[in-house]
C-alpha cells in the first residue's frame, strides 16, 4: 500500500509540474499583454499620444519583458514558496487579495454538488440494475436522458422561476444580502447552505444522469457474475449480497471519474454561475481573461487544475483501498 | 437405502425472446447419503440447469413445472419440498450452504476478488455454524489445511489472484465445505484445471467424501472422470436422462447408443494409433428438439418410422438400471 501511495504521488507531482507548464504557457497565447491595456488605462481620454517607448517601459516597470521562462520560474517558486500568486495588475493588489474567499465558496460549492451527485446516482443505479426491465428502471432511463438531454441553464432558469414562484427563496448569488461581506459566523454558514443547494443540484444534475447510467451498466453486469451465484448459493442474505458482492465492485469506475466528474462540474460552472449570480472563479476568470490580467487568470487556471489533478489522486488512491486487485499491482 | 435427496418430473422453462423454451424435461434421480451421483452430458444437455434448480438459482425468467418434486431429507429430520421455497424463505438460505454445497467450474469466477479468502469462508461459517470471531477463523484454517493448501494461517488472508488455479480450487471446496452441507453439488470442478491438478483435486474431493461422509453429486462431460468417482451415473441428452445405473455396469455394458458413443470418444492410450470416434453431429437447440427420441439425429441406430415417431419410455433394466431407448424395448419384445 506505501508504494501504491508513493507512486500516485509521485505521479500527482510530476502532472502538476506539466500542468503549471501548461497553464503558463496558455496565458501567453492571447496577442499582446498587460502592458498594453495598462497603457490603455492610463492615458486614454487625457489626450496623451502613447508611443512604443511608453509602452516598453510600463511592460519593464512590470517585468514583462523579461524572457517567459524566467517569469515562469519566478511565478512559480513564488506560489510554492511563498503562496504568492503575483499582482494582480487590474487591481493594483495582489492576487490572492482578489481570489480571498472566492477559492473556498467554489471548492464548497463543488464538494456539494459532488456529494449530491453520489448520494443520488448510486443507489438510484443500484436499485434500477436490481429492478432491470421494471417500470421504476424504465422511469429512471427516461428521467436520465432527459437530465443528459437538458441543458444546464435552461434548468438553472427553471430551478429559479420554481424557487422563487412558490417557495419565495432568494436563490440568486451564494449569501443573503446582509450576509454579502459580513465577517464569518455560524448564521453566515447556514446562509451559505441555503444558497448553496440550488446552484449545487442544478450543477449536479448531469453528472447525476451519467454516473446513473454508469452504475446500472456495470451493476447490471455484476449481478450476473459467478461469485454473485456462488455467494447466493451459500446462503448469504439477498439484501447483504447484493450489498457486498455486486455494489461494492459496481462503484469502482464511478470511483475512478471523480476526476472527470470534477472537471465536468466546471465546464459547467461558470454558465450556471451567470445565470444564478454567483460571483466564485468561473465569473472571475472570464473577467481576468477579458482583462489580460493573466496572473489572476493564472492562479484560478492553476487552482482548479490542481483540484482536478488532486481529485484525481484521491480517486486513484480511493480504488486502491476499495480494490486489492489495483493496490497490490496485480 | 437412506435417501437424503430424490428428483421427480423436474422440467424447467425458460421465456426467451423466441418463446419457451424447455432444456429439461421430465427428469427424475437421487442421491443417498454418502454416495456419489455423477451426472454426465454434453454442454447444452441441462445438466447444469438441473442443479441450479436443486438450490433455486435460476434466474426469473424461469420456472419448474407444476408436476416438479424435489424432496431433501434436512440433518434436522425434516423433509423439505424445495420447489415450494420462497425466495426469501430462511429454509431456503439454510439449504443454501448448510445443507447443500455447490462448487464451480471456474474456481477464479466463484470467489468474489475483492475480498480474502478468508474473509468469504468466515462469513459463510458464521451463517451455517453460528461460529464468530476466532473461533470461526481457526476453523477456516483447519479446512485450508484439510483440502491440502500449505501455510494455511497465510493463505487465508490471501485475495484469489495471488493463487495458482488449483490451489483456487482447493479453496473453492474448503470454502463450500465450511458450512458442513451434507450434499456438495460439484458442476465440471476439474474442467478448468490442468490434467495432472485434474487428477490431484478428484482424489482430493473422493477422500474428504469419505471422511465426512456426505453425499456429492458431480456433474461432467466427461465419463473417464465418472469411472473415478461415481457410484452412480445419469447420462442426459437435451434435457433428458437416457440411462443412469451403477458406474461399472453402465461403463462395462452401455445399452443407450448415446452412452457408448461417448464412452467411445474417450481417448485411450493403448489404442494411439485408433482414430478417435466422436459422437457424430452437434446437440440440438432446445428450440428445435427433434420429434420423437430426442437423440435421432446423431443416433447411428435410429430406425425410420419409430424413433421419430414417439419419445421412448424409461425401461428399468435389472437392478438401479434404466434406459430410455426404442430400440432396447424392440429387443426385450423380441426376446
Amino acid at each position: 500500500m506505501a508504494r501504491f501511495v508513493l507512486e500516485r504521488l509521485l505521479g500527482m507531482v510530476l502532472t502538476l509540474f506539466l500542468v503549471s507548464i501548461m497553464v503558463y504557457f496558455i496565458m501567453e497565447l492571447p496577442p499582446g499583454d498587460y502592458a498594453d491595456r495598462f497603457a490603455f488605462r492610463k492615458y486614454s481620454g487625457t489626450g496623451v499620444t502613447v508611443t512604443e517607448a511608453m509602452i516598453e517601459e510600463i511592460r519593464r516597470d512590470l517585468g514583462l519583458d523579461r524572457p517567459a521562462y524566467l517569469r515562469y520560474f519566478d511565478w512559480i517558486s513564488g506560489i510554492v514558496l511563498r503562496g504568492d500568486f503575483g499582482m494582480a495588475y487590474s487591481f493594483l493588489t495582489p492576487v490572492t487579495n482578489v481570489l480571498g474567499d472566492k477559492v473556498w465558496l467554489t471548492l464548497g460549492l463543488l464538494f456539494a454538488t459532488l456529494l449530491i451527485t453520489y448520494a443520488v446516482s448510486i443507489p438510484i443505479g443500484i436499485y434500477a440494475a436490481v429492478r432491470r426491465g421494471s417500470a421504476a428502471d424504465y422511469g429512471l432511463t427516461v428521467f436520465s436522458y432527459l437530465g443528459l438531454a437538458l441543458p444546464n441553464f435552461l434548468l438553472a432558469l427553471i430551478m429559479l422561476y420554481c424557487a422563487n414562484r412558490w417557495f419565495g427563496a432568494s436563490v440568486g448569488g451564494l449569501f443573503s444580502p446582509q450576509f454579502e461581506n459580513a465577517p464569518w459566523s455560524l448564521a453566515k454558514v447556514w446562509d451559505l447552505v441555503k444558497h448553496l443547494w440550488l446552484p449545487a443540484f442544478v450543477l449536479a444534475w448531469s453528472a447525476v444522469a451519467y454516473q446513473l447510467q454508469t452504475v446500472r451498466a456495470t451493476m447490471s453486469d455484476e449481478l450476473n457474475k459467478l461469485s454473485v451465484v456462488a455467494a447466493r448459493a451459500r446462503g448469504v442474505p439477498e439484501t447483504r449480497l447484493l450489498v457486498k458482492y455486486p455494489a461494492r465492485l459496481a462503484i469502482n469506475p464511478v470511483v475512478s471519474t471523480i476526476g472527470f466528474d470534477v472537471n465536468r462540474i466546471f465546464s459547467e460552472l461558470p454558465i450556471v454561475a451567470a445565470v444564478l449570480g454567483l460571483t466564485e472563479l468561473g465569473d472571475l476568470l472570464l473577467k481576468a481573461y477579458l482583462d489580460l490580467d493573466m496572473n489572476v487568470a493564472g492562479a484560478i487556471l492553476l487552482m482548479l487544475t490542481t483540484i482536478i489533478v488532486v481529485m484525481n489522486f484521491v480517486s486513484d488512491l480511493l480504488l486502491g483501498w476499495l480494490d486489492p486487485r489495483i493496490r497490490m499491482g496485480a | 437405502m437412506d435417501r437424503l435427496l430424490s428428483v421427480e418430473n423436474l422440467s424447467i422453462s425458460f421465456r426467451t425472446d423466441e418463446g419457451p423454451i424447455t432444456p429439461v424435461q421430465g427428469v427424475s434421480f437421487g442421491v443417498d447419503r454418502g454416495r456419489t451421483l455423477g451426472i454426465v452430458g454434453e454442454s447444452g444437455s441441462g445438466k447444469s440447469v438441473s442443479t441450479k434448480a436443486l438450490m433455486r438459482l435460476l434466474p426469473g425468467s424461469a420456472s419448474l413445472s407444476p408436476e416438479t418434486r424435489m424432496r431433501y431429507r434436512a440433518k434436522n429430520g425434516e423433509t423439505v419440498a424445495i420447489e415450494t421455497l420462497k425466495p426469501r424463505d430462511r429454509a431456503l438460505r439454510r439449504l443454501r450452504g448448510g445443507e447443500i454445497g455447490m462448487i464451480f467450474q471456474e474456481p477464479m469466477a466463484s470467489f468474489s476478488p475483492v475480498y480474502s479468502i478468508g474473509n468469504q469462508m468466515i462469513e459463510t461459517i458464521r451463517l451455517h455454524r453460528g461460529l464468530g470471531g476466532r473461533a470461526a477463523r481457526d476453523l477456516a484454517v483447519e479446512m485450508l489445511a484439510k483440502v491440502g493448501i500449505s501455510s494455511p494461517e497465510t493463505r487465508v488472508d490471501q485475495y484469489p489472484h495471488e493463487m495458482s488455479g488449483g490451489m483456487r480450487q482447493r479453496a473453492m471446496i474448503a470454502l463450500a465445505l465450511s458450512a458442513g452441507p451434507a450434499l456438495l453439488i460439484a458442476d465440471e470442478p476439474t474442467t478448468a484445471l490442468d490434467v495432472t491438478i485434474q487428477a490431484q483435486v478428484l482424489d482430493l474431493m473422493r477422500d474428504l467424501q469419505r471422511d465426512l461422509g456426505m453425499a456429492m453429486i458431480f456433474i461432467t462431460h466427461d465419463l473417464g472422470v465418472i469411472a473415478q468417482i461415481a457410484d452412480e451415473v445419469a447420462v442426459m441428452y437435451l434435457g433428458t436422462i437416457v440411462e443412469r445405473g451403477p458406474t461399472r455396469e453402465v461403463i462395462r455394458r452401455p445399452l443407450h447408443p448415446y452412452t457408448r458413443g461417448l464412452l467411445e470418444a474417450i481417448p485411450a492410450i493403448d489404442r494411439l494409433d485408433a482414430r478417435l470416434k466422436p459422437v457424430p453431429g452437434d446437440i440440438p437447440s432446445p428450440s428445435q428438439r427433434p420429434s420423437g427420441c430426442p437423440f435421432r439425429t446423431r443416433c447411428p441406430e435410429a430406425v425410420p418410422g419409430l424413433c421419430d415417431r414417439a419419445a421412448p419410455r424409461e425401461t428399468a433394466v435389472g437392478e438401479g438400471r434404466a434406459v430410455r431407448c426404442h430400440l432396447h424395448d424392440a429387443a426385450r419384445a423380441a426376446a
